[in-house]
Order: structure tokens, then sequence, then C-alpha cells
């Protein structure tokens, strides 16, 4: 879209008249833009809007809102007693979850780069995760999380290990979920093993010439032209961390004691259970500035680590 | 030329019966449930439009979550866009609010124009201010199924089955540690006993808010008082009773560890199958669990609830209301009335799922052998069940401000540590107290 715009801005600057064609071009531009438009307009920037204004009210939805200014955001930061609780257990499973899901994708990903014989059975089984509907997944891994009868746990007993909780234990719940989501990184995977055939052989000969080994051209060459799918993974991660909701709502309803409270789940009961729709939309709006913020950090820092093919590293 | 003019007139004949027929009042019902009840509903309606020449239903179903919070997030949503349909079910712990708001339709001077008031169980009618705003669908209420079989290897009495003469929670508990048994065999105390390998429970019982009530009741405490103003789960009492419960999991190890929190059951064997199986001796859930239970191939039994000081029991269900901007109020109480009437969706109440909301159903004998004259509900049912609803009470959700609240933010976490063994009832509900009063969320009644 920026780009179309731009051509269209160079065009009229070059000819100085708005020419027939120009004036023609521009009517089919618009009438194709205006149901994109319209709906962006309509369904995401109004309610956006609508969100923040309502997150000044006092608003069950049924009876009239009540401006209370930033009475919602003070509530948040320093009446909600489970307001930070979201916060950490959030930052938890996102900070732990996504180093561990790309540390592994990475690993994954390499060594279904390998030519060996029956890769494409070995991709499609590390693939085949991510198609699984979460609520599938949650409940399959409720089955083998189960204290009792469960397949994990009677694995532990065989080995002679203590048996788990998982995901019915406060201090098991949350490395219960990240061991769920790692089994799910297939979609990481794919775009990591895109990234890895793209990389263009004759600089891996190149090291091979020099006597470079594995771990050279690993370190020097993979890893550096790596790094741009390693930044979109992040962010990826991250927000998609931010806003796990799925697994808890269906798991663990947040529990127990509150030690899967993710930042979502406490969103959706404020709105939803106990009607506060102008706390919630201060919430959400919390959420989406962090968001922000974190991806604005983590893009201006990425000067210092990314590197882009064709750019001199500085 | 005169044919044309009779063909014209003729027409016109037709297009005004079409429109007669088109000026049919259509009422939208709205409701939630299982697909058998959904099947059980749209029988009532067909019925009720056979009866009713003119008016026509039509069914809004919401498939059901487990919490409701979905149900209730769209109906609120109905309100707030002038959407809502005629009448239906409603969530009771929002009944409060939206009937303050002025959402229900008045039925006070209705129920009282037909004399109904004393026709059903006095517990059935939702008021605020003194006025009636909607009712209970249904009647539930707690009781505890066993298995015979494995009562009889364990060389456990039958429970009693008057209400009245329940065991005390001593005895219950002795008898379950009498039935709870390892894979080899040894009882919960005995040298060895491995708690992580045993083949049979001795009892599961149900831990969410509700199924506490009324054991909370009987041993002299509650959660919140009935006048929304004392929270009651931090009284000596109540911490008690909680910590006698955790005791069966954590001390006795008679009773699996279920998460109460978990809103999926999934993986966990559904107790009414260890029951069935011969994993479980005593099982304390929903009179509705019944429907299920009954179903399944063992020699079941239903006794008197164990009692800690007196006899208690509580009184659960969904609401049933008309809603306010309703453009057809007198259709609407037809319908209401059709669907307050047991007869009409007799299935329900038969197969177990459901009692009946009627007084008469509960002493008149040919009532009260149109539902449970089957093998669904077995003899001891009357004694144990039936009669236990004169004593029971109605839980504070439909009434008490912020109850939902101070039950899922405040109690349930801290509950769920005590269940797990890791803090004392003492320590949990103390904490919740103070949660409790530190959001200030004792704000009475509606």
């Amino acid at each position: 879209m920026r780009s179309s715009g731009a051509a269209r801005e160079t065009i009229i600057k070059n000819g100085r008249k708005r020419n027939y064609l120009t004036r023609y071009n521009n009517f089919w531009g618009w009438l194709f833009i205006t149901p994109v438009v319209l709906g962006l307009s309509l369904w995401v920037a109004f309610p956006l809007g609508l969100s923040l204004v309502a997150s000044f009210t006092k608003w069950d939805l049924i009876t009239r809102p009540v401006f209370v200014g930033f009475k919602n955001y003070i509530d948040m930061f320093v009446f909600d007693p489970l307001f930070w609780q979201a916060v950490v257990v959030t930052l938890y499973y996102t900070l732990v979850g996504v180093s561990l899901q790309i540390v592994l994708a990475f690993g994954a990903a390499m060594l279904l780069n390998t030519k060996v014989r029956g890769m494409n059975f070995f991709r499609t089984l590390f693939y085949l995760p991510s198609l699984v509907p979460v609520i599938v997944s949650s409940t399959l891994w409720m089955w083998l999380y189960n204290p009792q009868f469960g397949l994990l746990n009677l694995l532990l007993i065989h080995l002679g290990l203590e048996p788990q909780k998982w995901v019915y234990g406060t201090a098991t719940v949350i490395p219960s979920l990240i061991l769920m989501s790692i089994w799910g990184v297939g979609n990481i995977i794919v775009i990591f093993l895109a990234g890895l055939q793209d990389i263009p052989k004759q600089l891996l000969e190149a090291v091979e010439i020099d006597g470079g080994n594995a771990f050279h051209s690993f370190r020097h060459v993979i890893v550096p032209l790596m790094t741009p799918t390693i930044l979109y993974n992040v962010v990826i991660g991250i927000i998609n961390g931010f806003q796990t909701f799925t697994q808890p709502y269906i798991m663990t309803n947040g529990g127990p004691a509150n030690a899967s409270l993710f930042y979502v789940l406490h969103l959706y009961r404020q709105a939803f259970m106990f009607s506060k729709m102008g706390y919630a939309n201060a919430m959400a709006w919390f959420v989406f500035i962090a968001t922000g913020v974190i991806s604005i950090i983590i893009f201006k820092t990425s000067k210092l680590w990314v590197f882009y093919q064709g750019e001199d590293k500085k | 030329m005169r044919n044309k003019r009779i063909a014209f007139f003729a027409a016109l004949a037709v297009l005004a019966a079409s429109l007669a027929i088109a000026e049919n009042v259509k009422l939208t019902f709205v409701y939630w449930g299982s697909p058998n009840e959904d099947i059980a509903l749209k029988e009532a309606f067909k019925s009720f439009e056979a009866a009713n020449p003119g008016i026509t239903v039509e069914p809004m179903y919401i498939q059901g979550d487990i919490s409701g919070t979905e149900y209730a997030a769209k109906l609120r949503a109905m309100a707030e866009t002038d959407t809502l349909p005629d009448l239906g079910y409603f969530r009771p712990d929002q009944f409060g609010e939206f009937a303050s708001a002025g959402y229900m339709l008045d039925l006070t001077n209705l129920v009282q124009r037909e004399n109904m008031g004393k026709a059903y169980l006095p517990q059935v009618w939702l008021k605020v201010n003194n006025r009636i705003y909607g009712a209970y669908t249904a009647a539930e209420c707690q009781m505890m199924f066993y298995n015979k079989d494995v009562l009889k290897k364990a060389g456990v009495p039958l429970p009693p089955s008057d209400y009245r003469k329940g065991w005390s929670w001593d005895q219950f508990v002795k008898y379950c540690r009498m039935i709870t048994t390892d894979y080899k065999g040894r009882h919960p105390g005995d040298a060895g006993f491995d708690d992580r390998q045993v083949a049979t429970y001795g009892v599961s019982l149900q831990l969410w808010h509700a199924m506490l009530t009324p054991p909370l009741w009987s041993g002299g405490g509650g959660i919140v008082s009935s006048d929304g103003r004392k929270f009651l789960m931090d009284s000596p009492e109540s911490i008690d009773v909680i910590q006698k419960i955790a005791d069966l999991i954590n001390k006795e190890k008679v009773m699996p560890y279920t998460s109460p929190s978990s809103t999926s059951q999934a993986g966990l064997p559904a107790p009414p199958v260890m029951l069935a199986n011969g994993q479980l001796g005593f099982y304390i859930t929903g009179q509705w669990e019944l429907l299920d239970i009954a179903k399944m191939n063992f020699p079941m039994g239903i006794g008197a609830l164990p009692i800690f000081k007196k006899p208690a029991q509580m009184y659960i269900s969904g609401a049933s209301v008309i809603f306010k901007s309703t453009k057809h109020p007198k259709e609407a109480w037809l319908l209401y009335k059709w669907m307050m009437t047991p007869d009409k969706t007799l299935n329900l109440y038969s197969s177990g799922l459901w009692m009946p909301t009627k007084a008469s159903w509960y002493s008149d004998p040919s009532d009260l052998a149109k539902w449970t004259d089957n093998p669904v509900h077995p003899p001891e049912y009357r004694t144990a069940v039936i009669d236990s609803m004169k004593i029971a009470e109605t839980i504070p959700e439909a009434r008490v401000k912020n109850y939902t609240q101070i039950v899922n933010e405040c109690v349930n976490p801290q509950l769920d540590r005590v269940w797990l063994g890791e803090i004392t009832a003492q320590e949990a509900l103390k904490k919740a107290g103070e949660l409790v009063r530190r959001q200030n969320l004792l704000q009475g009644t509606w």
C-alpha cells in the first residue's frame, strides 16, 4: 500500500498535471481499496477508539456508562491484587517459553535441513502438532498430565522418579504449559527451515574452502544470516505469548491458586464474568501499549544483532 | 368480466387470510442446556403451539459453556443493543443486577392473580425488593451415590436413607478408609500403603462452590451471609469443614485429587465412571448426575449426606425470566406458565436430570409417581433426596452482590492451595477474607 501511494505521488510530482489517466486510475484505485478502508475503519479503528473511551468509564453494558477518569488505570496498578499476578504469570510464560521455542525450533530446523532419507516424513512429523486445534491438543495434554492416571506420571514412576502434579500444581503449571507449547512449534520450524534454505550455498562452500568446520559455518554464516528470521519469530512469539488465553481457559481456568492466571484470562473474567467493561478495556489498552513498547525496543535494538543480506556489517 | 372480478375478490380474500396468519404472535425463547434438554424443550414448544393457536415459539438455543460466562455475555450484549428475546433462561448469578436495572418483567401481580405462590416450592420465586422478577427453572440439590458392591466387599454397611439420619462425618471417614485400598490390598494407615497406586477410593466429592455449601451449612458455616454483609468462610466453623474435606485428600488419602478450577475435567476419569467400575465407594455431587449414573450398569444406591452438626441441603438451579422489552407480555406469560408445568417437559424430570418446582410433585402420590415411578429413581431417593428439599436453602448467588467475584477471585484460588495440601484451611480462608475486604466486595443484596 505504501509503495503504490509513493508511486502515485511520484507521478503527480513529475507530471505536474492530473491528466485523465491519473484521475481514471485514482478513481479505480480508491474504489478497490474502499472495502478495506471501510472495513478497517468500521471494524478496527472505530472499536479501538470506542474501547479507549470506555476505558475511562464504569460500564456494565446494562446501565449507562459513567465517566470515572483514570480510576480504572489506578485500580489496575494499585488496588487489583490479581493484576500484577497476571502480569508476572504472563511474562514468565512468554520469556521462558519464547526463548525455549526459538532455540528448540532452530535446532529442529537445522536437523530437518539435512539430507537424510525420508526427510519429508520427519518434516511432516514435526509440523503435524501445529495443525492440531488448541482445544484438541489441550484435551490430549490433560490426559498426559493427569496426576493419577496420566502417561507422563506413569513414565516417571517407572523411571523411579517422583510423580508430578503438572498443570494441577502451583509451581509446575506454567512449565507444563510451556512444555505443551514447545510440542506445537511446527510453525516456527517451517519459517526457520525456509530461512535456512535461503542461505547461499557459496558462502557455506567458502567456509569449507577456507578450512572451516561445521561450527564455523554455523557461527559465522548460518546464525548471522538467520537473524532476520529470529527477529521475526521473537516478535511474533512475544505477541502471541502476551495474548495466551485458550490453554489456561480450557485447561486450568487460571488455577491452581491463580498460578496460571494469564493477563488475557484475567481481562476476560473482568469483562464477561464480573461485567467490568470499563476496567477490562483499560487492561486491554495497557497490554496493547506494553506490546507496542516492547516491539519498538526489540526493533530498535535489533540493529545491533540483526544482519540483512546485501547489507554491510557496520 | 364477472369471472375476473370473482377471481380478483378470491385473490383478495386469500391475501387477507394469509395476512391474518402472518399476524401470528412470535415469541423467542432463549435457553442453554444439553442436547437432550434442547430436544425436550423443543417438544414442549410444539405442544404449546398446538394448544395456543396463533402463537409460535422460536427457540434460541445457546449451547452451554460450563461456567455460563458465554451465555451471560451474549445476553448482556443483547441487552445493550436492545435485542433481548421475549423470555427464557437466565444465569441466576446475574439475575439481581439485571432485575434491578429494569430488564425483567415484574411477575408479582400475575403470580398472585393466578394463585401460583403456594402451588410451587417456597424457594422458587426470585425477588428483588420483594417483587417477583423470575423463578428457578427447576430444582437441584446435592446427593450421595454409592456402589453397593464396593461397600459390601469392604464390609461397610449401606448408608442410612433418611436425610435426617445421615452418618456423622467421622463415621463417614472411617468407612471411606475401609473402602480405600492400594493395588496390594492395603488401606490408608496400614504399613506400606502406597497412595500413588490406589485401586479403589472411598469417596469423590465435587469441590466447586455450590457443592461446598451443604457441608458448610451442616457444620454451621457458610460462604457469605444471606444479607451479603458478612464473609463466613473465615469463621472457625467454615474453616473446620473445609479442613476436614481437604483431609480426605491429603491426610486420610481416601479421595482422589480433582481440580475444581479446571473447567474441563478432561483427562480425569469421570467419577461416575470410577463409581461404575468399582474404583469408588461414594460420590457426592449434584442431583442432575442421576441422568448419567442411572444409565450405567452397576448396583447403584443413594444415601443420606453425611452430617457435620445438622442436616443441610441446598437449592440450586438456573432461572427463567420474561424480559421487560417483550412486545407480547400476555403471550409470553402463557408460555412461561407452560414451561413451569412439569407435565410439559416430563422427560427432563423422569430421566433424572431435574427435580420439579411444583409443590404437589413432592407430596401428592399421583404427581410423585409421574416422575419417580421408574428404574432411574430407586426407592430410597424419596427419603434421602426428595424429603431433604424441605430444608433446602437457596445458594446466595442470585441475591448477594459480587457473589461470583467473591467466589472466583477470593475464595477458589485460596482453596486450590488447601486441596493441594500446600497450606491449611485456616491460612487460606484468612487470606480470602482479607481479599474480600480489601476489594470492598461485601455490598449487601440486590
